[in-house]
């Protein structure tokens, strides 16, 4: 969602001090919109590349102020109780100006490259003393590449390191468009078996997994990474054959790299599976699927380490 | 040293352990019989049952508290009032207190004593009802001032002093002195300090005594060698200088605890530069361990929690973080009791020391050490007019304080100006006054008109309190190791020593900001609601249905704190306003005054002074936390934006407005996080910061402990400037810490 005319894009979030999303301090900005659909996602709010109405009953006050707010009456007030009628709403966002409880929030506000920037900016002092910088995550943040890659240029015009954050899923060409304004790649890769993969997050691998191989062969450093979920990828088998895969992208690269001197990094993550998003489905009014998965023990992720370590590459588990 | 390790020696980590069981023991009966408490962790023991009578007393800090009293000691009151006033009366009595308190030996420490009471808590009325400031006192009520008239010590001596003469050198020079000035306030002076010091020389002289007399019928071998060693210690320190680490150990210990019991003093300084010269020779000469060393320092800390600074420049800048300074946080890591140990930040630090102490405060998860920006707080004093030099050799000895030690006069922290107070009356007066058109920028002149008179207020007060404070209760302890008054015959409160800064701090900064952003908002650019309207809401404490809507509205506002906003710029403004008021001119007298932004524990004390306010408090509710912003002030809490605001608001002439900060634990488990971390402290310094005070706080452990303090009697939190036990604060101050960590939610 934006305006290519106007440089605007759907941000749904901007976590100034996020410390676990790349080098130093960092501000991660959200860009809203994805095209998979893994069903344990911790942000929810950021798949649609629409706005949308979140509820929070426990601060609603009833006050009603959104019942006569809203054109489409997705509100009703009866007895004292707020009732949300979501299949009603259309995310104009009119109740949630009238909601000085909070009770209703929107996810997803359009800004332009400069407003981003700005509040990017704001922590530069953090990002020179500690090495960090700007990432961009989402949603999807190549599904807009052509305002992802605006506030990159910005952001590297004034000296900050820029990463982003990737599920891989989209045409080369628009994440080989990010690639000049990118110091840093972070890219999923769920699954190898393409049915696992299909299974859990909606669609096959096939262009993740090219894509991949394309990175491998430019020259940006690289982490891979797959988050541990319970009864999708966490066998023995499953992270061997992505590790094996990584240790493959990695010879690539060496060999590519031939006369340019050292290959830059290509690392790998594995990422333990966390319950903390129900309340942000329920806020959403959608179902939790992951909410029974249970995290993969300490132990268990401590094997799967091993198990990449193995196939012989620079894996970790960060935290 | 229990009998079922009767046969073998007990390493140094499980006698301090069993110190550490000891103290546990103290503060829980302290609990059952005191109650809550929101200050220091007071490491005060319980006088015996059949002698102990609780009282509601004033602390030395000006709260309101429960203390219990030694009734073995009957004070002699010199005064129709019943008071004790003077240094001559002051000094008789606590000489008396001395001399009847009972002894305290505990053989798995290294060192001897402890204390059963505060003199302070004997004295009624605190202030000599003969010094009459009536007509000060309606508009110290008016803005609601904490005026500082009788507060007591908060500020640092020179233990070097006592190291270099111990009790009889300095008994000597009071003696010497006696005949150089020889009129009546000199003399009275002299006649407090020497009962003074002929108390401290029979309570150390009886604890010798008392380590002998149980050495003889002690049957384990370790523990009788060490109260033969206590006994040869304590027997020589009646009247010598202290000649080994030991020794200093417990000089210090016994000069700490005296300053507790006479009015609840408590300021270290920098105790890793004063000791060391004892650690290196006794390591020198091979008498000493490091592990040894440690363990004294922790028998120190375990009887004293005092304010102490670890590394920091030396008076050419450079850093003189050294051995002891890591042994010392060695110490309070091993103890896990409330030890006020900060660690000085500047641009040299040595990042060792910066490292560790970031691992600790996350492993440990007491708050403990906390940070000092030490670059900024020098220079910020050099702008009073003074060389840098100066500024460096002030030492942090006090919640959000330094001062320099022996030198300096200041009042650190008793004196405070409460925004939300002075916010209040210029509300009120714009709102009542006849034919007056009301507007933010109208209410703006008046919030610095009526800021300004507040700070008149305060001058005047402190003069009065420099007038008169040696006549009514002098730094007696103090005194004795401070350059001046002993030469002069003055007491420190009134000429004895070189420099007077005395400190003003501002309090409420969010609660002020928020709440001019808010009217400016929502009545001013929005017209959602009336002036009228409004002030029915506040003096109705935001009544009815409609009431909580329109407090919720007025509450959420982009505040203080998010950085860009209206409410960051009133913010700004307000800071501004008061460094400029204080600074603008000294006291009638001629005192420099000292800005900061800080409200210790008093928050809540404020708060219960003020109705409710246009930011969507409520009446009563605790006002803003020093220079922070509101919890909640941005949706991702974060820390960088908090660091950005608190260092933009900064006063800047070497008193603090210090920062205070949590931390889910969660956050960080690698030593990459911590290096984050270890950068935000450093960053926020590098901006203007003066102060960190940083929780790590388990969400899970306090919100149990909140529900019901037994769960978990060891939790150590940094509630303020102060860190201490979790249970033991009311449940009011236990709310303002937990809803720190939920507004990040
Ligand atoms: S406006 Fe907000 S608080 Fe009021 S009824 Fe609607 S959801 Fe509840």
């Amino acid at each position: 969602m934006r305006g290519p005319m106007t440089g605007t894009g759907l941000v749904f979030h901007i976590q100034r001090f996020s410390i676990h999303d790349g080098p130093g301090i960092r501000t991660t900005v959200f860009l809203k919109g994805c095209v998979l659909e893994c069903f344990w996602c911790h942000n929810p709010e950021g798949r649609h590349a629409y706005p949308e109405v979140r509820y929070f009953p426990e601060r609603c006050i009833a006050c009603g102020s959104c019942v006569s707010a809203c054109p489409q009456s997705a509100h009703a007030l009866k007895g004292g109780v707020h009732t949300f009628l979501r299949e009603r709403c259309e995310g104009t966002g009119a109740c949630v100006e009238t909601c000085f409880a909070q009770a209703l929030q929107t996810s997803g506000r359009l800004m332009t490259v400069a407003e981003v920037a700005d509040e990017v900016d704001a922590d530069r002092e953090f990002y020179t003393s500690s090495g960090g910088g700007v990432t961009l995550s989402g949603g999807e943040p190549t599904l807009d590449s052509a305002f992802a890659l605006a506030i990159l240029q910005k952001c590297k015009e004034r000296g900050l390191h820029t990463a982003i954050e990737t599920c891989g899923e989209c045409p080369w060409t628009s994440l080989e468009s990010l690639l000049p304004a990118t110091d840093l790649v972070m890219m999923d890769i769920k699954a190898m078996s393409g049915a696992i993969h299909r299974d859990a997050t909606g669609r096959g691998n096939g262009r993740i997994l090219a894509n991949a191989r394309r990175l491998a062969l430019s020259d940006v450093p690289l982490v891979f990474r797959t988050p541990v979920v319970r009864g999708v990828n966490d066998s023995q088998e499953e992270i061997g054959l992505i590790a094996s895969y990584i240790r493959e992208l990695a010879a690539l690269r060496q060999a590519a790299a031939g006369s340019r001197g050292l290959p830059r990094e290509i690392r790998y993550e594995l990422l333990r599976f966390h319950r903390l998003a129900s309340d942000k489905y329920r806020s959403l009014g959608r179902e939790y699927r992951a909410d029974s998965i249970d995290p993969v023990p300490e132990g268990e992720m401590l094997g799967l380490l091993e198990t990449a370590r193995r196939a012989g590459i620079d894996a970790r588990i960060p935290q | 040293m229990s009998d079922d390790t009767a046969g073998r020696e007990l390493t140094f980590t499980e006698r301090i352990a069993m110190l550490r069981a000891t103290k546990m023991r103290h503060t829980e009966e302290k609990w059952r019989v005191l109650g809550s408490m929101d200050m220091d962790d007071l490491p005060v023991i319980l006088p015996p049952p059949e002698s102990r009578k609780v009282v509601r007393i004033v602390s030395g800090s000006g709260l309101l508290m429960t203390d219990a009293l030694f009734s073995g000691f009957t004070p002699k009151s010199n005064h129709p009032s019943g008071g004790i006033f003077g240094a001559r009366a002051c000094g008789e009595n606590i000489r008396s207190l001395m001399e009847l308190h009972p002894t305290y030996v505990d053989p798995v420490s290294s060192l001897a004593g402890a204390y059963i009471a505060h003199f302070i808590s004997y004295r009624s009325p605190g202030w000599n009802p003969d010094f009459d400031y009536s007509h000060l006192q309606g508009e110290q009520e008016k803005y609601r001032l904490h005026h500082g008239i009788g507060a007591v010590q908060h500020f640092c001596q020179d233990m070097t002093i006592g190291f270099e003469l111990g009790w009889g050198g300095i008994l000597e020079k009071i003696r010497r002195f006696r005949d150089v000035n020889t009129d009546d306030e000199a003399q009275e002076l002299y006649d407090g300090l020497e009962h003074m010091v002929l108390g401290f020389q029979n309570w150390i002289g009886r604890h010798g005594a008392a380590a002998r007399t149980m050495a003889e019928t002690e049957e384990n071998a370790q523990r009788r060698r060490n109260l033969l060693e206590i006994a040869e210690i304590n027997t020589r320190l009646v009247t010598d200088p202290p000649r080994t680490f030991r020794e200093a150990c417990q000089w210090m210990l016994w000069y700490q605890l005296a300053g507790k019991m006479y009015n609840m003093g408590g300021s270290l300084g920098r105790i890793d530069q004063f000791l060391y010269p004892f650690y290196r020779r006794d390591i020198g000469e091979g008498t000493l361990t490091d592990e040894e060393a440690t363990f004294h320092l922790a028998c120190h800390f375990v009887m004293d929690t005092s304010y102490t600074q670890l590394g920091g420049p030396d008076a050419a800048g450079r850093d003189t973080t050294n051995r002891l300074s890591f042994l010392m946080l060695e110490a309070a890591h091993m103890l896990k009791v409330p030890v006020n140990v900060g660690v000085s930040v500047g641009r040299e630090v040595d990042p060792r020391l910066l490292s560790r102490s970031v691992e600790i405060l996350f492993e440990d998860r007491t708050g403990i050490p906390k940070f000092l920006g030490v670059d900024r707080t020098s220079e910020g004093f050099a702008r009073n007019g003074y060389p840098i030099a100066l500024g460096r050799e002030r030492a942090y000895s006090g919640c959000h304080w330094c001062a320099i030690p022996g030198r300096e006069y200041t009042m650190n922290d008793c004196v405070k100006v409460n925004f939300a107070a002075v916010f209040d009356v210029a509300l009120h007066e714009m709102m009542s006054g006849p034919g007056i058109v009301p507007g933010v920028e109208d209410l703006w002149s008046r919030f610095e008109r009526h800021l300004r008179r507040s700070v008149e207020v305060v001058a005047e007060s402190v003069d009065f309190h420099m007038d008169h404070m040696y006549r009514v209760f002098p730094e007696l302890h103090l005194d004795l190791l401070c350059h001046g008054p002993i030469e002069k015959g003055r007491d420190a409160s009134h000429g004895g020593v070189e420099f007077y800064n005395l400190c003003v701090d501002g309090a409420g900064l969010a609660t002020v900001a928020d709440s001019f952003a808010a009217l400016e908002q929502r009545i001013g650019r929005e017209g959602r609601l009336s002036w009228q309207e409004l002030i029915r809401l506040i003096d109705g404490d935001w009544p009815g249905a409609g009431g909580e809507k329109a407090r919720l509205m007025m509450k959420n506002i982009p505040r203080y704190g998010s950085g860009g906003s209206r409410a960051d710029a009133y913010g700004l403004s307000i800071a501004r306003a008061f460094t400029s008021i204080v600074r603008s001119r000294k006291t009638p007298h001629g005192f420099n005054m000292i800005p900061g932004i800080f409200s210790w524990a008093a928050t809540i004390a404020m708060g219960k002074d003020v109705g409710a306010t246009p930011n969507g408090r409520r009446a009563r509710e605790p006002i803003s936390h020093g220079p922070n912003p509101d919890p909640g002030f941005r949706r991702d809490a974060a820390p960088t934006a908090l660091a950005l605001a608190v260092a933009s608001v900064q006063p800047g002439y070497g008193n603090t407005a210090p920062m205070q900060i949590e931390f889910d634990p969660g956050l960080s488990r690698s030593s990459e996080d911590m290096r984050k971390v270890a950068d935000l402290i450093r960053t926020h310094f590098e901006l203007g910061g003066t102060q960190i005070n940083m929780n790590i706080l388990d969400r899970k452990a306090v919100l149990e402990a909140h529900r019901d303090p037994a769960t978990h009697p060891d939790l150590v939190v940094r509630v303020t400037g102060f860190s201490a036990y979790f249970a033991s604060l009311s449940p009011e101050m236990r709310q303002v810490v937990v809803n720190r960590i939920i507004a990040e939610d």
